[in-house]
């Protein structure tokens, strides 16, 4: 969680030294998000803690914003964090329904006052030096939609698939059998290996051959961290942001049905979303 | 801080983290037998005296755990380690994430 630095803020003045009147609770601008426009606009109280949400224009773009303190949100709690994130991304998706094309910023990023302009100055003076990137930005997202893609395999049905086609592992296996007792647990031990090895190594093949298939159905992708699934055998074995034309994204599911029904293999498709991991 | 020491509970964190240790260590050892192992210079006799010194420990570890109840704190000790260990790799990995602040 940032708050993203002015180019040329020199070291942030403290606000309630610089700016007396405004001090504490107007003197930051927290951004959702860039919209295209040129009208100031008023979306209500649909902010984060019941903020009212309105833009700041520059030009024919705009930052949606709401007013508060030049301090990041933090709390230990995780529940109100999560609350924060939640209201964040539906002002997201208010203004991507209402402007259609938006650019949108991580959580907490928040534009503060400095000794010589007000936040909303230089919010427009952001807006002013990034322009030309901005625009670029937008032309890029213009009409597309982010979806999420996570490849999940069931790791009991590839770990017996393996072993199945495996002639090194099966001769173990046969050889455990007549093996004392200390020599047959270093068998299984030299098995186990085997198998992970083997594993890592059919993850990494199917990773490749997925990206490659799914690769020719989106305009732009992302390759993010794989997580923990709750069910353990269960690992997720890719997890993607792609970025597709709005309700374009009928080919991609077709493709990712065929993987789904592979034996052992299961996709999740999520979207449309505002286009976060592209800007 | 993902290691979790449940101060009301400190006998099963500490426990919790001391077998934790005790079955890294173990991983460690079973790893290194793996090893001469499969360099085939030891006979099937040391080999055999090995694979059952492991599998003991392995016993004495899990029935540890059971009497003790704290086969859930191990574990979380062991995912702790295993996430911070994860991250660094990661980091070590992609030296590009290097400018980001988590």
């Amino acid at each position: 969680m940032t708050t993203r630095p002015l180019p040329d803020n020199g070291s942030p003045p403290d606000p309630r030294t610089s700016d007396p009147d405004s001090a504490s609770n107007s003197s930051g601008r927290y951004v959702y998000c860039i919209v295209k426009g040129s009208e100031p606009v008023n979306l209500g109280r649909i902010g984060i803690e019941g903020n009212e949400v309105y833009t700041i224009p520059y030009n024919d773009l705009c930052a949606l914003v709401h007013s508060c303190p030049p301090e990041p949100y933090q709390s230990q709690d995780q529940e109100i964090v999560k609350g924060w994130i939640v209201t964040h991304q539906k002002v997201v998706d208010a203004a991507w329904e209402r402007f259609g094309i938006v650019l949108p910023m991580g959580f907490d990023t928040i534009i503060r006052c400095n000794k010589v302009s007000d936040p909303e100055e230089n919010m427009r003076r952001w807006l002013k030096e990034d322009y030309g990137n901005l625009k670029a930005k937008m032309d890029k997202v213009r009409g597309r939609a982010e979806y999420g893609v996570q490849v999940f395999w069931d790791s009991r049905v590839m770990a017996q698939k393996i072993t199945e086609e495996s002639l090194e592992i099966k001769k173990l296996e046969e050889e455990v059998k007549s093996k004392p007792r200390g020599l047959a647990y270093m068998y299984r031990q030299k098995l186990e290996n085997l198998l992970k090895k083997e594993m890592e190594k059919q993850a990494d093949r199917y990773f490749k051959e997925f990206y490659e298939r799914i690769k020719q159905y989106v305009d732009d992708l992302r390759v993010d961290k794989t997580k923990k699934a709750e069910d353990e055998n269960k690992l997720m074995l890719m997890n993607l942001s792609c970025l597709l034309p709005k309700g374009g994204s009928k080919r991609l599911g077709y493709e990712l049905e065929k993987i789904d029904a592979l034996e052992g293999f299961s996709v999740r498709f999520t979207g449309p979303w505002p286009p976060y991991s592209f800007v | 801080m993902p290691i979790d020491i449940d101060e009301k509970n400190l006998k099963h964190g500490v426990l919790g983290l001391v077998v934790a240790l005790v079955e890294i260590i173990r991983d460690a050892l079973r790893l290194q037998a793996l090893k001469r192992f499969e360099g085939e210079s030891l006979t099937e006799e040391e080999i055999d005296r090995l694979g059952q010194a492991l599998m003991d420990l392995d016993t004495a570890i899990e029935e540890m755990k059971k009497e003790q109840g704290i086969s859930e704190s191990v574990k979380s000790v062991r995912d702790g380690l295993d996430s911070i260990v994860d991250e660094l790799l990661d980091k070590m990995i992609n030296p590009e994430r290097w400018g980001e602040r988590s």
